[in-house]
């Protein structure tokens, strides 16, 4: 470890560090634009100049591009050094306009700081200011490019870190601009982040200019709950509403930055421009009424329903939406009061995936985003990173700009923002190209194989020959053998029951051999790794109530932020059930169906509302803490308002723990006791023990609870992957998510919208001519209940037989009679 | 006037291009007869370019057989050599009359510097208002295919090596070797700083090596002579080889000449320029294009060479001599030099992109009257400030500035005292 003063303080860093990092461990924020940890050092801005004294440099030069040695003796106040670091703020100055009042930078500006810090304030400069015309770049971001300082930053973010090419430099010397070939929406689904590493105005948040003053927000550590990797952000609020939402660093899961689903989707808290899709008040059949009226009424037609027909006719329904809390709490009451559930998945099998894939992950194989970054060799099975979990993507692109190979195996025609080799498969066929490759990879004879390895890779080369190879897999092999730190990224959305499992055993098989192999899989959302681990082995999803709410025997539904008509794929079915209900209680923060179908409804708290707690997909506890109490927003309607009273308009949602808690938790007679999330979250699984009131609120832990070990069954199931008729007709549908329009969020942030893109169907080339379509038709698509009208896209990229669908919000897709469905070509008819 | 050997020039026709066969008949392509033919390694032809103390012609002046030898033995393949022929700076022509003199002569020179390190690939990089140049150089390429000079398995060896021909987008960073580099590949061409250097890891991250087209021009002149011969060429003892001076200005006969490097100044200008111009005397001139500085009147006769420039502060950079006159304005031929400069910036690092302009700014103004006496001190500090710029280029187009203050401050202090050009004024009246 290199050890050396800097300001005459000493101080020790790792081999490797720039003098800049060194100078950061000792409290010394070395003034910089281009320098960015995430991007690295280039050298652009020279702001970062110091005096180097004593050691192999000397003079001054640039902290950021040297690396610290032992012996250096630095001065970052020498006088020569300020003096020219003043000089480059007054460069810097020449041009930049000084718009700060009007500038929705200001207050949050490295510019305006390093300026005032600097000491720079009479300008001496003579000549005219330059400008520039300013691009259209989409709904979210905003370009003033007279701000710019030249830093790079964008460009190196845009193109190098985050792999797309629409935005860059362009010309040279002082008229160098920093924009697209020509105005349009910028092409990155990553391109919030710009509004967080620009250091000036050039690039800001187009959804919250002009509405407040960086001061005036509200801020606090929050977290994203659209997908199930838990990026850090820092949510702002201001008048009652979330303003915006800006990524938090966090090293171990989203680094500095954040998807534009994530930063952009927060527009549902506030209830849309004029706040009127978010329910704010409690209804009893419709109408609105006091809260204590609506949680005295779900209390005592709960009862009735019970004393009817018991307990059990009354079923708790949550969702992967839920925060631990609230999941907890709904495990509890379930528990005490003899309800059914609680139910959190729609579809049983996605259940039994998710919780197959929590039995098998433990400390050791799981890995973080950031160690897939670090991957030397990624294998994606049957998950689509970019859009089931966005920032798995740009980590997966990091690990490529480390020359690690990217394999995908997959039926859906992926991209990545990175080089990656795609081997298409339909989901009966990725174990076996999984295990194709694996095998071929490793050597029978690895020392550190016993029996149980040596029969199932035995088992693995046995199926070798009973399939056709996918092209290019045994070169990939022999860069797999190679490699020293494998991930393997497996999906649950669109695999077979069994793949997560296997996938997991095929890790074991790696690591056996001698490699620090990972694994990392892609769950169905924010609290689906909680929601697994409380459903217990025996759990239900709701598609195995709708049989006993049709047969009677379940006569009310509590559904806890959860809206079965968004995921169940039989409408009609689902509808028909509903309305045989005698009783519905819904609390949620969504204007959902079965929140308007609902006899009585209770307005839920957003993330933003209530500390709650998430477990992502590695199992890593984070608390987001509330920013705001919320309400209906002051902004966007009458200001100021002109009816006055003592309580918050719309301010009577609680978190969805507590309002159920209220509804069937504390009893009548001790009146509405108080409960905290300390008290009630350990005793509902051994994984969350450490949640007692002394620890509560948990962040940063990791809840594992799977086991180590092969799991020693999957000779019958290769054998049963492998005799699936996957290429006989009718081809299987596949519904999928997509970044922007399929999930709950984007159907109610309507900041969203513009994100959206129309839907299209992909299918092979070879099914396509079969079924007579072509790349670019409309078709008609025959399902059980209906037909749907959707473009298609053909590709030789996509599998064999299957259809692949987003569930799309703009798609009247849920005309089917099962989760999994399978459809003749001659169901496809072009219009 | 004293007739020196002409050695890259030995083959100038006042209305053409001298031929294949003229090239061969003055002792053309025996070197590579000789050294490709496999009668030395390539090892040798490193250590001899190395012992004639053959200094870059580019500007910087770094040893060519020093540079060769940069590239590791266990290198990495293909090896390319890319021969720079951007000549951007300002003053500089020397490369381009050089190509239209005898282009077989740098032809020969690029494959027996590509053989000393294995290259098997070349780029002629050249800019692109020398299309003339680049056109010659392609068809005359293809004579040298077809004579086996160049191309597969040159001379029946099993060494095969070709030169494409790229012309640069046109702008003055493209010179740089880095950026240079850069461009070729494709890249915005911005200036990268080593390690790692490019004869390591070079285009495409293989060995690369950078040479300006003069001193390719020399190396089949070395080997067939000897270093010793290469030299004694030289009219100082330190230095070695002819020059190619480019001299513009006023001087009567402007022109490229070549002549043993260490020549007086006094003589290039009054033996080969035919003095200054009528009325003109001697005030100033830049000795080695714009981003040296300005050598005054105290220097008239020293000897144009590497060393003895660097003795005196000053450079020798591409030889090129502008030569200005009692009657010109420094300011101005500053302010022009810095125009060029400021829009030539590629724009990455501040004190270059920012700086530059606002030095064009001062100079501006104290050219036209608006000058301010705190503008002395400030251009001043800009000069010394841009020095912590990312590349050479903002240093370099300092030094016209920092010397006209350092030699001519008396000027610069009538410009703002008396609200504008003495010079202007003088013309008007």
């Amino acid at each position: 470890m290199p050890r050396l003063i800097i300001d005459d303080l000493e101080v020790d860093v790792p081999k490797g560090s720039k003098v800049i990092d060194a100078a950061e461990r000792l409290g010394i924020m070395i003034p910089r634009f281009c320098y960015h940890e995430a991007l690295g050092s280039v050298g652009a801005c020279r702001m970062c100049a110091v005096k180097f004294i004593q050691g192999p440099f000397k003079g001054v030069q640039m902290s950021c591009m040297i690396d610290a040695q032992d012996g250096m003796v630095v001065s970052t106040t020498d006088e020569e050094a300020v003096q020219f670091r003043q000089r480059v703020i007054e460069l810097l100055m020449m041009n930049h306009p000084l718009d700060c009042p009007v500038c929705d930078e200001g207050g949050q500006c490295l510019l305006q700081d390093e300026t005032v810090s600097g000491g720079h304030a009479i300008r001496r400069y003579r000549g005219k200011k330059r400008t520039y015309r300013d691009q259209y770049l989409g709904p979210y971001i905003q370009h003033e490019m007279n701000r710019c300082i030249h830093c790079y930053r964008c460009s190196r973010y845009y193109q190098e870190f985050s792999g797309y090419r629409d935005l860059g430099p362009l010309q040279i010397g002082d008229r160098m601009f920093f924009g697209r070939f020509s105005d349009g929406k910028l092409e990155s689904p990553f391109s919030g982040n710009l509004v967080d590493i620009c250091p000036t105005g050039v690039y800001t948040d187009k959804t919250a200019r002009f509405k407040v003053r960086r001061w005036d927000l509200h801020r606090a550590p929050s977290l994203c709950n659209h997908c199930p990797l838990g990026c850090n952000t820092i949510a702002n609020a201001h008048y009652r509403g979330v303003m915006r939402v800006e990524a938090r660093y966090n090293q171990d899961v989203n680094g500095y930055f954040i998807c534009d689903a994530g930063r952009f989707g927060f527009s549902y808290s506030n209830g849309g421009a004029l706040h009127e899709k978010r329910p704010w008040t409690p209804r009893i059949q419709g109408s609105d009424v006091s809260a204590k009226a609506a949680i005295a009424k779900a209390r005592e037609d709960l009862d009735n329903v019970a004393e009817k027909y018991g307990p059990g006719a009354i079923a708790a329904v949550g969702s992967a939406r839920n925060s631990l809390e609230s999941q907890c709490m709904l495990g509890k009451i379930c528990r005490t009061r003899g309800w059914r559930g609680p139910v959190f998945f729609t579809d049983p099998a996605k259940l039994r995936k998710t919780r197959s894939a929590l039995e098998r992950l433990d400390g050791d194989i799981a890995v973080s985003l950031r160690e897939i970054e670090n991957a030397d060799f990624i294998v994606i099975a049957g998950a689509d990173p970019l859009n089931e979990a966005g920032m798995a993507a740009l980590a997966v692109r990091q690990a490529s700009r480390k020359q690690a190979p990217i394999v995908t195996i997959d039926p859906r025609p992926l991209f990545l923002p990175c080089d990656f080799d795609h081997i298409p498969a339909a989901p009966g066929k990725i174990e076996l190209y999984l295990g194709m490759l694996i095998s071929a990879a490793l050597a029978k004879d690895s020392t550190g194989f016993g029996k149980e390895a040596v029969d199932f890779y035995s088992a693995l080369v046995a199926e070798k020959g009973k399939s056709e190879v996918p092209a290019g897999i045994f070169s990939l092999a022999e860069r797999l053998g190679a490699s020293q730190r494998p991930v393997i990224i497996c999906g649950t959305d669109v695999t077979r029951e069994t793949t997560p499992s296997f996938t997991a055993d095929c890790v074991r098989l790696l690591r056996l051999a001698g490699k620090q192999a990972g694994l990392f899989y892609l769950l169905p959302g924010a609290g689906s790794f909680s929601s697994a681990l409380l459903s217990g082995t025996d759990g239900e999803a709701f598609g195995d109530l709708i049989g006993d709410i049709e047969n009677g025997l379940i006569k009310a539904l509590v559904v806890v932020e959860s809206d079965p008509f968004h995921y169940y794929p039989d409408r009609v079915r689902l509808e028909r059930a509903m309305e045989s209900l005698e009783l519905v209680v819904a609390i949620d923060y969504f204007p959902s169906s079965t929140v308007s179908r609902a006899s009585i409804f209770y307005p839920a708290s957003t993330i933003f509302e209530t500390g709650a707690t998430y477990v992502n997909q590695e199992g890593r506890a984070q608390f987001a803490r509330p920013v705001h109490h919320g309400g209906v927003p002051v902004w966007g309607g009458e200001h100021p308002p002109r009816v006055y009273s003592n309580s918050i308009p719309g301010g009577d949602h609680l978190p969805a723990w507590k309002a159920l808690w209220e509804i069937a938790g504390s009893t009548p007679d001790t009146g509405a006791a108080d409960i905290s999330p300390g008290e009630f979250i350990p005793a509902e699984h051994a994984a969350f023990e450490a949640f007692g009131s002394d620890n509560y609120p948990v962040d940063g832990i990791r809840v594992l609870q799977g086991k180590a070990g092969l799991t020693g069954n999957w000779n019958s199931r290769i054998e049963e992957s492998s005799q699936r008729p996957e290429n006989a007709e009718p081809l299987e549908l596949l519904m999928v998510e997509w970044m922007f329009g399929t999930t709950e969020f984007s159907a109610w942030s309507d900041s969203l919208a513009s994100a959206i893109a129309e839907p299209y169907m992909s299918m092979n080339s070879k099914d396509a001519c079969r079924a007579g379509v072509c790349d670019g038709d409309r078709v008609s698509l025959e399902l059980d209940n209906g037909t749907i009208e959707i473009k298609v896209s053909v590709s030789d990229r996509a599998a064999e037989g299957v259809l692949v669908i987003p569930r799309h919000q703009s798609l009247d897709w849920r005309k089917m009679k099962d989760f999994s469905v399978r459809v003749l070509p001659g169901k496809i008819r072009k219009i | 006037m004293p007739q020196y050997p002409q050695v890259l020039f030995k083959n100038r026709k006042p209305d053409r291009v001298a031929t294949l066969d003229e090239y061969r008949e003055s002792g053309g392509y025996q070197a590579l007869e000789k050294f490709v033919g496999g009668a030395v390694s390539p090892k040798e032809i490193i250590s001899l370019v190395d012992q004639s103390g053959l200094l870059g012609r580019g500007g910087a002046g770094f040893p060519c057989g020093k540079k060769w030898a940069a590239v590791p033995e266990s290198g990495a393949f293909p090896r390319y050599l890319v021969a720079n022929g951007d000549e951007m700076e300002p003053g500089t022509f020397k490369d381009r009359i050089l190509l239209h003199v005898d282009p077989h002569c740098i032809i020969e020179g690029m494959v027996l510097s590509g053989y000393s390190f294995s290259a098997s690939k070349a780029f002629f990089f050249v800019r692109p208002s020398y299309e003339s140049s680049a056109v010659i150089l392609e068809r005359e390429l293809e004579y040298a295919r077809q004579a086996g000079f160049l191309g597969n398995n040159i001379l029946g060896t099993d060494f095969s090596f070709d030169i494409v021909v790229h012309r640069s987008g046109g702008r003055y960073i493209c010179g740089e070797a880095s950026a240079l580099l850069n461009a070729i590949m494709g890249k915005r061409p911005n200036p990268v700083k080593p390690p790692p250097y490019p004869t390591e890891k070079g285009l495409w991250d293989k060995p690369t090596v950078v040479n300006n087209v003069e001193t390719l021009a020399c190396v089949p002149h070395i080997l067939r002579n000897g270093p010793e011969w290469f030299k004694g060429l030289s009219a100082t003892p330190h230095g070695a080889g002819t020059k190619l001076y480019g001299i513009s200005g006023k001087v009567n006969i402007p022109g490229a000449v070549e002549l043993p490097i260490g020549t007086r100044l006094s003589e290039i200008i009054e033996e080969y320029c035919g003095g200054m111009s009528p009325g003109s005397e001697f005030k100033a001139c830049l000795p080695g294009g714009a981003s040296t500085r300005f050598m005054t009147r105290e220097h008239y006769d020293i000897p144009m060479d590497f060393e003895d420039l660097k003795k005196i502060g000053n450079r020798l950079g591409t030889a090129a001599i502008m030569v200005f006159d009692q009657k010109t304005c420094l300011v101005g031929a500053t302010l022009n030099l810095i125009e060029f400069f400021a829009r030539e910036s590629c724009g990455w690092c501040t004190p270059c992109r920012e700086g530059l302009p606002y030095m064009r700014d001062l100079l501006w103004r104290i050219e036209n009257g608006e000058g301010k006496e705190e503008d002395i001190p400030n251009l001043r500090r800009l000069c010394k400030e841009v020095w912590n710029s990312y590349c050479a280029l903002a240093p370099g187009a300092a030094e016209p500035v920092i010397s006209l203050l350092d030699f001519f401050e008396d000027e610069v202090r009538q410009h703002i005292s008396e609200k504008g050009c003495p010079f202007h004024a003088k013309a008007d009246h």
